[in-house]
Protein backbone atom coordinates (compact mmCIF):
# COMPACT_ATOMS: atom_id res chain seq x y z
CA UNK A 1 0.00 0.00 0.00
CA UNK A 2 2.85 2.32 0.79
CA UNK A 3 3.77 4.52 -2.13
CA UNK A 4 6.49 6.50 -0.38
CA UNK A 5 10.16 6.11 -0.97
CA UNK A 6 12.70 5.60 1.80
CA UNK A 7 10.64 5.88 4.93
CA UNK A 8 12.61 6.46 8.05
CA UNK A 9 15.96 5.80 9.65
CA UNK A 10 17.18 3.31 7.08
CA UNK A 11 19.98 2.08 9.32
CA UNK A 12 17.38 0.49 11.64
CA UNK A 13 15.84 -1.68 8.95
CA UNK A 14 17.03 -5.28 8.94
CA UNK A 15 14.73 -6.57 6.24
CA UNK A 16 11.85 -5.21 4.21
CA UNK A 17 9.26 -6.60 1.88
CA UNK A 18 5.65 -6.68 0.78
CA UNK A 19 3.25 -9.36 1.90
CA UNK A 20 -0.04 -9.61 -0.02
CA UNK A 21 0.16 -5.89 -0.80
CA UNK A 22 1.12 -4.72 2.71
CA UNK A 23 4.53 -3.10 3.12
CA UNK A 24 6.56 -4.25 6.10
CA UNK A 25 9.96 -3.74 7.67
CA UNK A 26 11.78 -5.73 10.30
CA UNK A 27 13.82 -3.99 12.98
CA UNK A 28 15.95 -5.21 15.87
CA UNK A 29 13.81 -5.50 19.04
CA UNK A 30 16.14 -3.10 20.85
CA UNK A 31 15.45 -0.44 18.22
CA UNK A 32 11.67 -0.68 18.27
CA UNK A 33 11.16 2.62 20.08
CA UNK A 34 13.57 4.46 17.81
CA UNK A 35 11.91 2.98 14.72
CA UNK A 36 8.38 3.81 15.82
CA UNK A 37 9.43 7.28 16.97
CA UNK A 38 10.91 8.05 13.56
CA UNK A 39 7.81 6.68 11.84
CA UNK A 40 5.65 8.85 14.05
CA UNK A 41 7.74 11.91 13.17
CA UNK A 42 7.30 10.90 9.55
CA UNK A 43 3.52 11.21 9.84
CA UNK A 44 2.46 7.70 10.83
CA UNK A 45 0.58 8.91 13.88
CA UNK A 46 -1.98 6.15 14.31
CA UNK A 47 -1.09 2.77 15.74
CA UNK A 48 -3.78 0.60 14.20
CA UNK A 49 -2.97 -2.46 16.24
CA UNK A 50 -0.15 -4.19 18.02
CA UNK A 51 -0.02 -7.92 18.41
CA UNK A 52 2.20 -10.95 18.58
CA UNK A 53 2.55 -14.10 16.49
CA UNK A 54 4.00 -17.26 17.98
CA UNK A 55 6.20 -19.05 15.42
CA UNK A 56 6.73 -22.19 17.47
CA UNK A 57 7.33 -25.10 15.06
CA UNK A 58 6.51 -22.98 12.02
CA UNK A 59 8.25 -24.60 9.07
CA UNK A 60 7.08 -22.14 6.41
CA UNK A 61 10.38 -20.24 6.62
CA UNK A 62 13.35 -19.64 8.89
CA UNK A 63 12.31 -17.30 11.71
CA UNK A 64 14.80 -15.13 13.60
CA UNK A 65 12.90 -15.64 16.85
CA UNK A 66 9.89 -17.41 18.28
CA UNK A 67 7.75 -14.36 19.04
CA UNK A 68 7.07 -11.85 16.33
CA UNK A 69 5.80 -8.48 17.56
CA UNK A 70 3.73 -6.75 14.89
CA UNK A 71 3.02 -3.00 14.90
CA UNK A 72 0.77 -1.62 12.19
CA UNK A 73 1.00 2.15 11.83
CA UNK A 74 -0.93 4.43 9.53
CA UNK A 75 -0.60 7.94 8.20
CA UNK A 76 -4.13 9.29 8.05
CA UNK A 77 -3.17 12.09 5.66
CA UNK A 78 -1.60 10.03 2.89
CA UNK A 79 -3.42 6.78 3.88
CA UNK A 80 -0.15 4.87 3.83
CA UNK A 81 0.27 2.00 6.22
CA UNK A 82 3.37 0.12 7.20
CA UNK A 83 3.93 -2.89 9.39
CA UNK A 84 6.91 -3.04 11.71
CA UNK A 85 8.06 -6.42 12.96
CA UNK A 86 10.49 -7.33 15.70
CA UNK A 87 11.46 -10.85 16.68
CA UNK A 88 12.12 -11.67 20.30
CA UNK A 89 13.02 -14.83 22.17
CA UNK A 90 13.54 -15.78 25.77
CA UNK A 91 11.36 -16.60 28.72
CA UNK A 92 9.73 -14.24 29.29
CA UNK A 93 10.31 -12.44 25.98
CA UNK A 94 10.94 -8.75 26.54
CA UNK A 95 10.57 -5.61 24.47
CA UNK A 96 10.26 -1.90 25.22
CA UNK A 97 6.80 -0.45 25.69
CA UNK A 98 5.58 2.19 23.24
CA UNK A 99 2.50 3.28 25.22
CA UNK A 100 3.85 6.84 25.54
CA UNK A 101 4.39 7.18 21.77
CA UNK A 102 1.00 5.72 20.86
CA UNK A 103 -1.63 5.81 23.66
CA UNK A 104 -3.77 3.01 22.11
CA UNK A 105 -0.79 0.70 22.66
CA UNK A 106 -1.54 0.71 26.37
CA UNK A 107 -4.33 -1.88 26.25
CA UNK A 108 -2.84 -3.67 23.23
CA UNK A 109 0.35 -4.30 25.19
CA UNK A 110 -1.58 -5.51 28.19
CA UNK A 111 -3.48 -7.88 25.90
CA UNK A 112 -0.27 -9.16 24.32
CA UNK A 113 1.23 -9.69 27.76
CA UNK A 114 -1.90 -11.48 28.90
CA UNK A 115 -2.21 -13.81 25.93
CA UNK A 116 1.46 -14.34 24.95
CA UNK A 117 3.44 -13.48 28.06
CA UNK A 118 5.52 -10.84 26.30
CA UNK A 119 6.81 -8.39 28.91
CA UNK A 120 6.80 -4.74 27.86
CA UNK A 121 9.45 -2.87 29.83
CA UNK A 122 8.30 0.43 31.38
CA UNK A 123 4.61 -0.24 30.84
CA UNK A 124 2.76 1.57 33.65
CA UNK A 125 0.35 -1.22 34.48
CA UNK A 126 1.24 -4.52 32.90
CA UNK A 127 -1.55 -6.72 34.26
CA UNK A 128 -3.88 -9.25 32.73
CA UNK A 129 -6.70 -7.61 30.81
CA UNK A 130 -8.84 -10.31 29.20
CA UNK A 131 -8.10 -13.39 31.30
CA UNK A 132 -8.86 -13.53 35.04
CA UNK A 133 -6.11 -12.12 37.26
CA UNK A 134 -5.28 -15.52 38.76
CA UNK A 135 -5.00 -17.34 35.43
CA UNK A 136 -1.97 -19.54 34.90
CA UNK A 137 -0.30 -19.54 31.47
CA UNK A 138 -0.66 -17.47 28.34
CA UNK A 139 -3.44 -18.90 26.17
CA UNK A 140 -2.43 -17.74 22.70
CA UNK A 141 0.99 -19.41 22.83
CA UNK A 142 1.05 -22.33 20.44
CA UNK A 143 2.01 -24.81 23.16
CA UNK A 144 -1.07 -23.94 25.23
CA UNK A 145 -3.75 -26.57 24.53
CA UNK A 146 -7.21 -25.81 23.20
CA UNK A 147 -10.05 -27.06 25.36
CA UNK A 148 -7.82 -27.82 28.34
CA UNK A 149 -9.71 -25.72 30.86
CA UNK A 150 -11.95 -27.29 33.43
CA UNK A 151 -15.55 -26.12 33.49
CA UNK A 152 -16.32 -24.35 36.74
CA UNK A 153 -18.76 -26.03 39.15
CA UNK A 154 -18.43 -29.35 37.28
CA UNK A 155 -17.43 -32.66 38.88
CA UNK A 156 -14.05 -32.40 37.21
CA UNK A 157 -13.57 -28.94 38.63
CA UNK A 158 -14.15 -30.25 42.14
CA UNK A 159 -11.41 -32.81 41.65
CA UNK A 160 -9.03 -30.27 40.16
CA UNK A 161 -9.59 -27.75 42.88
CA UNK A 162 -9.00 -30.24 45.70
CA UNK A 163 -5.59 -30.73 47.24
CA UNK A 164 -3.92 -33.93 45.92
CA UNK A 165 -4.15 -35.85 49.23
CA UNK A 166 -7.96 -35.42 49.36
CA UNK A 167 -8.63 -36.19 45.71
CA UNK B 1 -0.95 18.00 24.41
CA UNK B 2 -3.32 15.37 25.55
CA UNK B 3 -0.90 12.45 25.32
CA UNK B 4 1.23 13.65 28.20
CA UNK B 5 -1.54 14.40 30.68
CA UNK B 6 -2.22 11.56 33.04
CA UNK B 7 -5.14 11.12 35.35
CA UNK B 8 -4.44 11.41 39.07
CA UNK B 9 -5.26 8.23 40.83
CA UNK B 10 -7.38 9.01 43.84
CA UNK B 11 -8.67 6.94 46.69
CA UNK B 12 -11.70 6.77 48.89
CA UNK B 13 -11.33 9.23 51.74
CA UNK B 14 -9.01 11.66 49.97
CA UNK B 15 -10.29 15.24 50.20
CA UNK B 16 -12.37 16.43 47.28
CA UNK B 17 -12.72 19.88 45.79
CA UNK B 18 -16.04 20.67 47.47
CA UNK B 19 -15.12 20.00 51.07
CA UNK B 20 -16.17 16.36 50.98
CA UNK B 21 -14.25 13.16 50.45
CA UNK B 22 -13.62 11.15 47.31
CA UNK B 23 -15.54 7.94 46.94
CA UNK B 24 -14.52 4.98 44.79
CA UNK B 25 -17.54 3.29 43.30
CA UNK B 26 -17.79 0.04 41.40
CA UNK B 27 -20.03 0.43 38.37
CA UNK B 28 -21.03 -2.91 36.89
CA UNK B 29 -20.07 -5.49 35.64
CA UNK B 30 -23.78 -6.26 35.57
CA UNK B 31 -25.44 -2.97 34.92
CA UNK B 32 -28.23 -2.40 32.42
CA UNK B 33 -26.59 0.67 30.95
CA UNK B 34 -23.23 -0.83 30.05
CA UNK B 35 -24.52 -2.90 27.08
CA UNK B 36 -22.90 -6.07 28.31
CA UNK B 37 -20.57 -6.88 31.13
CA UNK B 38 -18.36 -3.83 31.49
CA UNK B 39 -17.02 -2.93 34.91
CA UNK B 40 -15.93 0.60 35.66
CA UNK B 41 -14.08 1.70 38.76
CA UNK B 42 -15.10 5.30 39.23
CA UNK B 43 -13.70 7.83 41.70
CA UNK B 44 -16.36 10.35 42.57
CA UNK B 45 -16.06 13.75 44.15
CA UNK B 46 -19.65 14.37 45.13
CA UNK B 47 -21.26 13.52 41.83
CA UNK B 48 -18.32 14.47 39.65
CA UNK B 49 -16.12 11.88 38.05
CA UNK B 50 -12.43 12.17 38.89
CA UNK B 51 -11.21 8.90 37.44
CA UNK B 52 -12.68 6.08 35.36
CA UNK B 53 -10.91 2.80 35.00
CA UNK B 54 -12.64 0.29 32.74
CA UNK B 55 -12.11 -3.35 33.67
CA UNK B 56 -12.82 -5.67 30.78
CA UNK B 57 -12.52 -9.35 30.00
CA UNK B 58 -15.80 -10.62 31.42
CA UNK B 59 -16.94 -11.70 27.97
CA UNK B 60 -13.64 -13.16 26.79
CA UNK B 61 -14.43 -16.26 24.77
CA UNK B 62 -11.04 -17.08 23.27
CA UNK B 63 -12.18 -16.42 19.73
CA UNK B 64 -8.64 -15.89 18.41
CA UNK B 65 -7.52 -19.18 19.93
CA UNK B 66 -10.49 -20.98 18.41
CA UNK B 67 -9.65 -19.59 14.99
CA UNK B 68 -6.26 -21.31 15.16
CA UNK B 69 -7.93 -24.65 15.84
CA UNK B 70 -10.40 -24.41 12.94
CA UNK B 71 -9.84 -24.77 9.22
CA UNK B 72 -9.93 -21.67 7.05
CA UNK B 73 -13.53 -22.09 5.93
CA UNK B 74 -14.75 -23.04 9.41
CA UNK B 75 -13.37 -19.86 10.90
CA UNK B 76 -16.11 -17.78 9.25
CA UNK B 77 -18.62 -19.05 11.79
CA UNK B 78 -16.48 -17.80 14.67
CA UNK B 79 -15.96 -14.35 13.16
CA UNK B 80 -19.72 -13.79 13.39
CA UNK B 81 -19.57 -13.88 17.11
CA UNK B 82 -17.07 -11.30 18.30
CA UNK B 83 -18.93 -8.14 17.32
CA UNK B 84 -22.32 -9.73 17.61
CA UNK B 85 -24.21 -6.72 16.28
CA UNK B 86 -22.49 -6.71 12.89
CA UNK B 87 -21.74 -10.30 11.83
CA UNK B 88 -21.60 -9.79 8.02
CA UNK B 89 -19.06 -6.98 8.42
CA UNK B 90 -16.84 -9.24 10.53
CA UNK B 91 -17.21 -11.96 7.90
CA UNK B 92 -16.25 -9.47 5.24
CA UNK B 93 -12.99 -8.48 6.98
CA UNK B 94 -11.99 -12.12 7.36
CA UNK B 95 -13.05 -13.10 3.86
CA UNK B 96 -11.18 -10.19 2.28
CA UNK B 97 -8.04 -11.08 4.25
CA UNK B 98 -8.11 -14.73 3.17
CA UNK B 99 -8.85 -13.73 -0.42
CA UNK B 100 -5.94 -11.26 -0.46
CA UNK B 101 -3.58 -14.00 0.73
CA UNK B 102 -4.88 -16.43 -1.89
CA UNK B 103 -4.96 -13.82 -4.63
CA UNK B 104 -8.63 -14.41 -5.41
CA UNK B 105 -11.09 -11.86 -6.79
CA UNK B 106 -14.77 -12.44 -6.22
CA UNK B 107 -17.31 -11.92 -9.03
CA UNK B 108 -19.11 -8.54 -9.30
CA UNK B 109 -22.47 -9.86 -8.14
CA UNK B 110 -20.92 -11.17 -4.94
CA UNK B 111 -19.27 -7.79 -4.35
CA UNK B 112 -22.58 -5.97 -4.60
CA UNK B 113 -24.31 -8.52 -2.37
CA UNK B 114 -21.53 -7.99 0.17
CA UNK B 115 -22.12 -4.25 0.10
CA UNK B 116 -25.86 -4.78 0.53
CA UNK B 117 -25.34 -7.01 3.55
CA UNK B 118 -22.76 -4.63 5.06
CA UNK B 119 -25.06 -1.65 4.80
CA UNK B 120 -28.05 -3.56 6.17
CA UNK B 121 -25.88 -4.56 9.09
CA UNK B 122 -24.69 -1.02 9.65
CA UNK B 123 -28.34 0.05 9.78
CA UNK B 124 -29.32 -2.68 12.21
CA UNK B 125 -26.30 -1.97 14.40
CA UNK B 126 -27.13 1.75 14.55
CA UNK B 127 -30.77 0.91 15.25
CA UNK B 128 -29.80 -1.19 18.26
CA UNK B 129 -27.53 1.61 19.40
CA UNK B 130 -30.24 4.25 19.05
CA UNK B 131 -32.91 2.12 20.69
CA UNK B 132 -30.85 1.23 23.74
CA UNK B 133 -29.22 4.65 24.15
CA UNK B 134 -32.62 6.29 23.88
CA UNK B 135 -33.97 3.93 26.49
CA UNK B 136 -31.14 4.77 28.88
CA UNK B 137 -31.60 8.50 28.53
CA UNK B 138 -35.34 8.38 29.06
CA UNK B 139 -36.72 8.14 25.52
CA UNK B 140 -38.43 4.85 26.25
CA UNK B 141 -40.36 4.52 23.01
CA UNK B 142 -37.20 4.66 20.86
CA UNK B 143 -36.55 1.00 21.55
CA UNK B 144 -39.92 -0.02 20.10
CA UNK B 145 -39.49 2.03 16.93
CA UNK B 146 -35.89 0.97 16.34
CA UNK B 147 -36.43 -2.71 16.97
CA UNK B 148 -39.43 -2.69 14.63
CA UNK B 149 -37.16 -1.80 11.70
CA UNK B 150 -34.35 -3.99 12.95
CA UNK B 151 -36.71 -6.93 12.84
CA UNK B 152 -37.31 -6.30 9.15
CA UNK B 153 -33.55 -6.47 8.62
CA UNK B 154 -33.34 -9.71 10.59
CA UNK B 155 -36.15 -11.11 8.41
CA UNK B 156 -34.07 -10.25 5.38
CA UNK B 157 -31.02 -11.94 6.92
CA UNK B 158 -33.14 -15.02 7.43
CA UNK B 159 -34.38 -14.94 3.87
CA UNK B 160 -30.92 -14.68 2.31
CA UNK B 161 -28.83 -16.82 4.65
CA UNK B 162 -31.17 -18.88 6.82
CA UNK B 163 -30.02 -17.20 10.02
CA UNK B 164 -31.38 -14.12 11.70
CA UNK B 165 -28.29 -12.91 13.54
CA UNK B 166 -25.11 -14.90 12.96
CA UNK B 167 -25.46 -15.16 9.23
CA UNK B 168 -21.99 -16.39 8.13
CA UNK B 169 -23.19 -15.12 4.78
CA UNK B 170 -19.94 -13.66 3.45
CA UNK B 171 -17.22 -16.28 3.07
CA UNK B 172 -13.81 -16.50 1.46
CA UNK B 173 -14.51 -16.96 -2.24
CA UNK B 174 -17.88 -15.24 -2.39
CA UNK B 175 -21.12 -15.44 -0.49
CA UNK B 176 -23.18 -18.32 0.84
CA UNK B 177 -25.99 -18.18 -1.69
CA UNK B 178 -27.51 -15.93 -4.28
CA UNK B 179 -30.19 -13.44 -3.25
CA UNK B 180 -33.68 -14.87 -3.64
CA UNK B 181 -36.31 -12.87 -5.56
CA UNK B 182 -38.19 -12.50 -2.29
CA UNK B 183 -35.12 -10.96 -0.64
CA UNK B 184 -34.82 -8.38 -3.40
CA UNK B 185 -38.51 -7.61 -3.04
CA UNK B 186 -38.13 -7.15 0.73
CA UNK B 187 -35.09 -4.96 0.18
CA UNK B 188 -36.98 -2.82 -2.30
CA UNK B 189 -39.76 -2.27 0.23
CA UNK B 190 -37.27 -1.58 2.99
CA UNK B 191 -35.40 1.04 0.97
CA UNK B 192 -38.71 2.70 0.14
CA UNK B 193 -39.89 2.82 3.76
CA UNK B 194 -36.68 3.44 5.68
CA UNK B 195 -36.15 7.21 5.01
CA UNK B 196 -39.58 7.85 6.50
CA UNK B 197 -38.68 5.82 9.55
CA UNK B 198 -35.46 7.77 10.02
CA UNK B 199 -37.52 10.98 9.90
CA UNK B 200 -39.67 9.44 12.60
CA UNK B 201 -36.64 8.83 14.85
CA UNK B 202 -35.44 12.35 14.23
CA UNK B 203 -38.86 13.73 15.17
CA UNK B 204 -38.56 11.88 18.45
CA UNK B 205 -35.00 12.83 19.32
CA UNK B 206 -33.28 15.56 17.31
CA UNK B 207 -35.18 18.51 18.76
CA UNK B 208 -36.31 16.75 21.93
CA UNK B 209 -35.31 19.08 24.80
CA UNK B 210 -34.53 16.25 27.22
CA UNK B 211 -32.39 14.41 24.69
CA UNK B 212 -30.59 17.61 23.76
CA UNK B 213 -29.88 18.67 27.32
CA UNK B 214 -28.54 15.24 28.16
CA UNK B 215 -26.23 15.00 25.15
CA UNK B 216 -25.15 18.49 24.05
CA UNK B 217 -21.80 19.42 25.59
CA UNK B 218 -21.51 16.03 27.26
CA UNK B 219 -18.51 13.79 26.65
CA UNK B 220 -16.42 16.21 24.63
CA UNK B 221 -13.63 14.62 22.64
CA UNK B 222 -11.52 17.06 20.66
CA UNK B 223 -10.40 16.04 17.14
CA UNK B 224 -6.78 15.87 18.32
CA UNK B 225 -7.66 13.67 21.27
CA UNK B 226 -9.76 11.40 19.11
CA UNK B 227 -6.90 10.91 16.66
CA UNK B 228 -4.27 10.43 19.35
CA UNK B 229 -6.40 7.91 21.23
CA UNK B 230 -6.95 5.93 18.04
CA UNK B 231 -10.71 6.32 18.02
CA UNK B 232 -12.43 5.30 14.78
CA UNK B 233 -15.92 5.27 13.35
CA UNK B 234 -18.66 7.59 14.63
CA UNK B 235 -16.44 8.46 17.61
CA UNK B 236 -13.87 10.00 15.29
CA UNK B 237 -16.35 11.45 12.81
CA UNK B 238 -18.42 12.88 15.66
CA UNK B 239 -15.29 14.87 16.51
CA UNK B 240 -15.21 16.39 13.05
CA UNK B 241 -12.52 14.22 11.47
CA UNK B 242 -13.40 13.18 7.95
CA UNK B 243 -12.17 9.58 7.99
CA UNK B 244 -14.11 6.62 6.67
CA UNK B 245 -12.42 3.47 5.44
CA UNK B 246 -15.05 3.08 2.75
CA UNK B 247 -13.70 6.31 1.21
CA UNK B 248 -10.09 6.23 2.41
CA UNK B 249 -9.21 2.63 1.55
CA UNK B 250 -12.16 1.41 -0.54
CA UNK B 251 -12.93 -2.31 -0.58
CA UNK B 252 -15.63 -4.41 -2.26
CA UNK B 253 -16.26 -1.68 -4.83
CA UNK B 254 -17.25 1.08 -2.38
CA UNK B 255 -15.42 3.56 -4.60
CA UNK B 256 -18.19 3.26 -7.20
CA UNK B 257 -20.98 4.34 -4.83
CA UNK B 258 -22.02 7.91 -4.35
CA UNK B 259 -22.28 8.70 -0.65
CA UNK B 260 -21.08 11.26 1.84
CA UNK B 261 -19.01 10.73 4.95
CA UNK B 262 -21.07 11.89 7.90
CA UNK B 263 -19.16 14.18 10.22
CA UNK B 264 -20.15 16.57 12.97
CA UNK B 265 -18.09 19.34 14.53
CA UNK B 266 -19.97 19.17 17.82
CA UNK B 267 -17.40 16.75 19.31
CA UNK B 268 -19.95 15.65 21.94
CA UNK B 269 -22.56 12.94 22.45
CA UNK B 270 -25.05 14.88 20.34
CA UNK B 271 -22.53 15.09 17.50
CA UNK B 272 -22.05 11.34 17.56
CA UNK B 273 -25.82 10.92 17.46
CA UNK B 274 -26.07 13.19 14.42
CA UNK B 275 -23.29 11.24 12.71
CA UNK B 276 -25.13 7.97 13.19
CA UNK B 277 -28.40 9.41 11.90
CA UNK B 278 -26.62 10.73 8.81
CA UNK B 279 -24.87 7.39 8.33
CA UNK B 280 -28.20 5.62 8.33
CA UNK B 281 -29.47 7.91 5.59
CA UNK B 282 -26.28 7.35 3.59
CA UNK B 283 -26.62 3.58 4.10
CA UNK B 284 -30.09 3.68 2.55
CA UNK B 285 -28.64 5.67 -0.35
CA UNK B 286 -25.94 3.03 -0.89
CA UNK B 287 -28.54 0.24 -0.71
CA UNK B 288 -30.60 1.99 -3.40
CA UNK B 289 -27.58 2.25 -5.71
CA UNK B 290 -26.48 -1.32 -5.01
CA UNK B 291 -29.92 -2.71 -5.77
CA UNK B 292 -30.12 -0.71 -9.00
CA UNK B 293 -26.79 -1.94 -10.29
CA UNK B 294 -26.89 -5.53 -9.01
CA UNK B 295 -25.26 -7.37 -11.94
CA UNK B 296 -26.13 -10.88 -13.05
CA UNK B 297 -23.66 -13.70 -12.81
CA UNK B 298 -22.14 -16.11 -10.33
CA UNK B 299 -21.80 -15.26 -6.64
CA UNK B 300 -18.77 -17.44 -5.97
CA UNK B 301 -15.34 -17.90 -7.47
CA UNK B 302 -15.13 -20.83 -9.82
CA UNK B 303 -12.43 -22.66 -7.89
CA UNK B 304 -13.07 -26.23 -6.82
CA UNK B 305 -10.06 -26.07 -4.48
CA UNK B 306 -11.74 -23.37 -2.43
CA UNK B 307 -15.48 -23.97 -2.63
CA UNK B 308 -17.43 -27.23 -2.93
CA UNK B 309 -18.81 -28.32 -6.32
CA UNK B 310 -22.56 -28.03 -6.93
CA UNK B 311 -24.63 -30.92 -5.63
CA UNK B 312 -25.71 -32.21 -9.03
CA UNK B 313 -22.11 -32.60 -10.22
CA UNK B 314 -21.36 -35.03 -7.41
CA UNK B 315 -23.53 -37.68 -9.06
CA UNK B 316 -21.79 -37.61 -12.41
CA UNK B 317 -18.19 -36.55 -11.82
CA UNK B 318 -15.58 -38.49 -9.88
CA UNK B 319 -13.38 -35.40 -9.77
CA UNK B 320 -16.15 -33.45 -8.06
CA UNK B 321 -16.46 -36.17 -5.43
CA UNK B 322 -12.72 -36.00 -4.76
CA UNK B 323 -12.81 -32.22 -4.46
CA UNK B 324 -15.79 -32.41 -2.15
CA UNK B 325 -14.08 -35.01 0.03
CA UNK B 326 -10.80 -33.10 0.21
CA UNK B 327 -12.54 -29.85 1.04
CA UNK B 328 -14.60 -31.26 3.89
CA UNK B 329 -11.86 -33.38 5.43
CA UNK B 330 -8.68 -31.38 5.00
CA UNK B 331 -9.90 -28.00 3.78
CA UNK B 332 -7.80 -25.76 1.58
CA UNK B 333 -4.44 -24.32 2.44
CA UNK B 334 -3.48 -20.68 2.10
CA UNK B 335 -0.03 -19.56 0.88
CA UNK B 336 2.31 -18.43 3.68
CA UNK B 337 2.25 -14.74 4.46
CA UNK B 338 0.34 -12.21 6.48
CA UNK B 339 -2.20 -9.58 5.61
CA UNK B 340 -4.22 -6.92 7.36
CA UNK B 341 -7.60 -5.89 6.00
CA UNK B 342 -9.76 -3.25 7.63
CA UNK B 343 -13.41 -2.56 6.93
CA UNK B 344 -15.69 0.11 8.32
CA UNK B 345 -18.23 -1.35 10.72
CA UNK B 346 -20.91 0.53 12.61
CA UNK B 347 -18.41 1.07 15.39
CA UNK B 348 -15.27 1.95 13.46
CA UNK B 349 -12.31 0.16 12.00
CA UNK B 350 -12.97 -3.55 12.15
CA UNK B 351 -9.76 -5.17 11.04
CA UNK B 352 -8.57 -8.68 10.58
CA UNK B 353 -4.89 -9.58 10.66
CA UNK B 354 -4.30 -13.06 9.32
CA UNK B 355 -1.04 -14.98 9.36
CA UNK B 356 -0.75 -18.18 7.36
CA UNK B 357 2.04 -20.72 7.61
CA UNK B 358 0.89 -22.54 4.50
CA UNK B 359 -1.19 -25.17 6.24
CA UNK B 360 -4.95 -25.72 6.25
CA UNK B 361 -5.40 -23.80 9.51
CA UNK B 362 -4.45 -20.19 10.27
CA UNK B 363 -1.30 -19.58 12.29
CA UNK B 364 -2.79 -16.48 13.88
CA UNK B 365 -5.93 -14.42 13.42
CA UNK B 366 -6.12 -11.11 15.20
CA UNK B 367 -9.26 -9.03 15.22
CA UNK B 368 -8.64 -5.33 15.50
CA UNK B 369 -11.76 -4.47 17.47
CA UNK B 370 -13.00 -0.90 17.14
CA UNK B 371 -14.77 -1.01 20.51
CA UNK B 372 -11.59 -2.14 22.28
CA UNK B 373 -9.73 0.96 21.16
CA UNK B 374 -12.68 3.34 21.44
CA UNK B 375 -13.28 2.30 25.03
CA UNK B 376 -9.84 3.64 25.98
CA UNK B 377 -11.16 7.13 25.21
CA UNK B 378 -13.87 6.75 27.84
CA UNK B 379 -11.84 8.33 30.61
CA UNK B 380 -10.97 11.35 28.50
CA UNK B 381 -14.66 11.89 27.73
CA UNK B 382 -16.11 11.23 31.16
CA UNK B 383 -13.68 13.22 33.30
CA UNK B 384 -15.31 15.97 35.43
CA UNK B 385 -18.79 15.07 34.24
CA UNK B 386 -21.64 14.03 36.50
CA UNK B 387 -22.01 10.33 37.06
CA UNK B 388 -25.39 10.33 35.28
CA UNK B 389 -23.75 11.77 32.18
CA UNK B 390 -21.49 8.75 32.03
CA UNK B 391 -24.52 6.74 30.89
CA UNK B 392 -24.82 9.00 27.87
CA UNK B 393 -21.09 8.76 27.24
CA UNK B 394 -20.93 4.96 27.41
CA UNK B 395 -24.03 4.86 25.25
CA UNK B 396 -22.66 7.04 22.47
CA UNK B 397 -19.26 5.31 22.57
CA UNK B 398 -21.27 2.27 21.43
CA UNK B 399 -18.89 -0.39 22.68
CA UNK B 400 -20.00 -3.94 22.06
CA UNK B 401 -18.47 -5.97 24.83
CA UNK B 402 -18.20 -9.10 22.73
CA UNK B 403 -15.99 -7.09 20.42
CA UNK B 404 -13.96 -5.62 23.28
CA UNK B 405 -13.22 -8.95 24.92
CA UNK B 406 -13.31 -11.29 21.90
Amino acid sequence: MSSRGPLFAENLVVERGISAGDAWVTVEPGNIRAALQSLKDDGYRLLVFLTCVDHLADASRKWPGRYELVYQVRDMESKDTIRVRAFVDGDPPRIDSVHDLFPPANWDERETYDLFGVVFSDHPELTRILMPDDWVGHPLRRDYPVGGEVVEFSEEHKIWQTAPEDA
Amino acid sequence: MSETEGVTITKTGAPGAFGGELLTVNFGPHHPSTHGVLRLIVDLDGEQIRRVKPVIGYLHTGIEKQMEALRWQQGVVVTDRHDYLSPPINNLAYALAVERLMGVDVPPRAQVLRVIMSELTRLSSHLVWMGTSGLELGAMSMLMYCFRERDTILDMNEEISGFRMHTSYIRPGGVYADATPRFLEMLEGFIYAMPGHIDEYENLLTMNPIWRSRTIGIGRLSPDDAKVLGATGPMLRGSGVDWDLRKAVPYSGYESYDFEVATSDDCDCYGRYLVRIKEMREAVKILRQALDKLPDGPVNVDDRKMLPPPREELETSMEAVIHHFKLFTEGYSVPPGDVYVAVESGRGENGCYVVSDGTHKPRRVKFRAASFVNLQALERMALNHMVADMIAIIGTADAVLGDVDR
